[in-house]
């Protein structure tokens, strides 16, 4: 028979709400993280990723709600849950005057057991690095060695809060496949990102929060495929159109920007984004209209639905940074 | 360049707490500076003993008190117990007034010559520790002396009052500086490099950090005093070394001894570096408040200056800082000889002290 204790999920929150006196940063947030897998939070900042993942870490006390780590208690077994979990804060340095073994041998000391700083740094890559200090790493390098040091005690949780933000593509890809390797080994993952692409390729589920709640949870292909459009469509016409005739278009599901909206990100102000059903005929339909109405097609590009869409269909606005 | 200029001033105006403590400072130096008397040689605390009780001896005890720079203390006390003070350099002077002051007794004289009636000799009592004070207090008493005795006929100044000197060991202005220095040296790194440390351990958010581990907040503080302390020793051992092989200086008492008492002191500071890091919102911050707390310390403690010369009851009010005890102990050890245990009061206060910022510093320190 299989103890209570191994079913009980790696993260559990519940009703979770946080506030800093008048301002309420998490509103009520419930979710699982079932054990081995990757979990993340996808949201814009100040949507409450951080507040949430730092009651999980014991860093602060939830207004109301419960959280527990490993069937643990966060608020009643605080050093427990430390010693089983890793986290890497979203911005954290470490002592300057230390190399990278003697931070992670002094990280090490703190947990009852631990991982030696030579097998850390040849995990994340860094071996070559092992007597340099955090001033001489590359950006991305000091993110995967802030992995290196969540590992230190060889955690059944890693907590990563934006582990690739600031990150140029390769470093960010790179890090994917860290953070790959160590879920590959059966540690479950939570993460934080507000990256979309991310969030798609690394997390097996997905929470989107914003405003202190979860507006959705369920792996990013379900979220994807929860919308009814399955293409996203950009026109870009001769000339200004009316919002009465991008919907006399609409052969598809929706007008999502349109005019001026568009035209404060792409430069191009006659710019216009729809999104059409994944229909054979929705496409051919609305070129025969746009062509029956006489309108001048400047560019047209269809590219299937994304998460993005996804958020722009749950937030009615893009991500914010 | 101008731009740059621009950008630098208006991020400095706007560091608000740094500016404060940067412009607090120097206008508080000026009040310290003011508030000493630098025109004389301070206050000398001299005990009197009327063994006379005649009108002359009241009249010079009257005369005595108008003395700007003498403070009397007529307190019940008995010429031994005076004397062991004086020893000690808890007590600048000791005026014996004899019996015989108002009532001449006769004097032997050589048979060529009469009788006279002579009145028996002040006693003045003091050690060799301020020569130059001794030198001042010496001549104004004996002048005084010899003033009240002048209506009585012609008189020998020199049969009118007896010095009794208590050599004590060698000690000068510079072994006192030299004691002031390793604790003023202390203070300052323990106090300061605290602070502005952990400030930026916060701002880079280190602290934070370690908060995720199971790292016990107690540890965190002990680790970070017992390193410290060790600092402080090596330090204190440096400024000793220099002090004594380099300028002539002297330390009389047992060095071990000398270093518990700084090791004791060095915790009291390092926990208000402690508090002030919690209160700082910038390293630059922290160093300001530390400087703001350090420096008026170093004048009202008596470092490098009496702290008679301050006026009003700021020499009463010194005592209440932390660094007076560890001047004390470290003097009365260090400069006097004297074993730890007869500093037993001193190192009660720093105790107290020791206790009192570590709750303090408990209660208001924050690691994120």
């Amino acid at each position: 028979m299989i103890s209570s204790a191994i079913m009980e999920p790696a993260v559990q929150v519940e009703n979770l709400v946080k506030r800093f006196g008048s301002f309420t940063a998490v509103d009520g947030v419930s979710f699982a993280v079932e054990r081995g897998e990757v979990f993340g939070i996808l949201g814009p900042n100040g949507a409450g990723k951080t507040t949430t993942l730092e009651i999980i870490e014991t860093l602060q006390k939830p207004t109301e709600g419960r959280v527990s780590v490993l069937g643990l208690d966060v608020q009643s077994n605080a050093a427990k849950v430390k010693a089983r979990i890793g986290v890497q804060l979203q911005a954290s340095a470490y002592y300057g005057y230390l190399n990278l073994k003697e931070i992670l041998s002094l990280l090490g000391s703190f947990y009852p057991s631990k991982v030696s700083p030579e097998s850390l740094l040849d995990q994340v890559g860094l071996s070559d690095k092992i007597g340099s200090r955090i001033a001489e790493l590359s950006g991305g390098q000091q993110q995967r060695f802030a992995v290196a040091a969540s590992l230190v005690n060889n955690p059944e949780v890693v907590i990563l809060d934006e582990p690739t933000t600031g990150l140029d593509p390769q470093a960010r890809r790179n890090l994917w496949s860290l953070i790959r390797e160590v879920n590959q080994r059966g540690v479950t993952v939570l993460l934080t990102t507000h990256y979309m692409d991310e969030a798609e390729i690394l997390c097996n589920r997905l929470a989107i929060m914003d405003h202190g709640q979860i507006l959705a949870l369920d792996t990013p292909r379900n979220l994807i495929n929860q919308l009814e459009a399955s293409y996203t469509v950009k026109l870009t016409m001769e000339n200004p159109m009316t919002l009465a005739q991008l919907e006399a278009l609409n052969g598809g599901v929706e007008v999502v920007q349109s005019g001026e909206q568009s035209g404060e990100d792409t430069g191009t102000e006659n710019t216009y984004l729809l999104r059409l059903a994944n229909s054979p005929t929705a496409l051919k339909a609305m070129l025969d209209e746009i062509s029956k109405a006489g309108l001048g097609l400047e560019n047209l590009q269809v590219t299937p639905v994304t998460l993005e869409d996804v958020f722009l269909e749950l937030t009615g606005s893009e991500l914010r940074d | 360049m101008i731009a740059l200029i621009l950008a630098d001033i208006k991020m400095m105006a706007r560091n608000r707490q740094a500016i404060f403590w940067a412009l607090f400072f120097p206008l508080m130096l000026v009040v310290i500076f003011g508030l000493f008397d630098f025109s004389g040689v301070g206050v000398a605390d001299v005990a009197v003993i009327d063994q006379s009780g005649g009108s002359k001896a009241e009249a010079f005890r009257e005369r005595l008190e108008e003395i700007e720079f003498l403070n009397l203390e007529f307190d019940e006390i008995t010429a031994e117990e005076a004397r062991e003070k004086v020893l000690d350099g808890d007590l600048g002077y000791l005026i014996i007034i004899p019996e015989s002051f108002d009532n001449p007794e006769d004097q032997e004289q050589p048979e060529d010559q009469a009788q006279t009636e002579v009145p028996g000799p002040v006693s003045l009592v003091y050690s060799t520790r301020i020569p130059d004070r001794n030198q001042l207090v010496d001549g104004a008493v004996r002048n005084l002396v010899s003033e009240i005795h002048s209506g009585d006929g012609p008189v020998i100044p020199s049969q009118l009052l007896t010095a009794d000197v208590i050599l004590v060991p060698e000690v000068d202005y510079f072994d006192n500086v030299l004691i002031g220095l390793l604790a003023l040296g202390i203070m300052t790194n323990s106090i300061i490099s605290i602070a502005v440390r952990i400030s930026t351990f916060r701002n880079q958010s280190i602290l934070k950090r370690l908060l995720v581990t199971p790292l016990s907040i107690w540890k965190f503080f002990a680790a970070e005093i017992a390193a410290h302390v060790l600092l402080a020793m090596v330090q204190a051992g440096i400024i000793l070394a220099l002090g004594v092989f380099v300028f002539g200086g002297h330390v009389n008492g047992n060095i071990f001894w000398v270093l518990a008492i700084t090791a004791l002191g060095s915790i009291v500071f390092l926990n208000i570096g402690f508090i002030l890091s919690a209160w700082a919102k910038s390293p630059a911050a922290a160093s300001g408040m530390g400087n703001a707390v350090t420096l008026p310390m170093m004048f009202l403690a008596g470092t490098f200056f009496s702290t008679a010369a301050l006026p009003w009851i700021l020499p009463q009010l010194s005592l209440a800082l932390p660094l007076t005890p560890m001047l004390g102990a470290l003097r009365e050890v260090a400069i006097d000889s004297e074993p730890i245990w007869e500093t037993w009061p001193y190192l009660a206060a720093l105790g107290g002290w020791v206790v009192a910022t570590g709750l303090a510093a408990v209660k208001v320190f924050k690691f994120g």
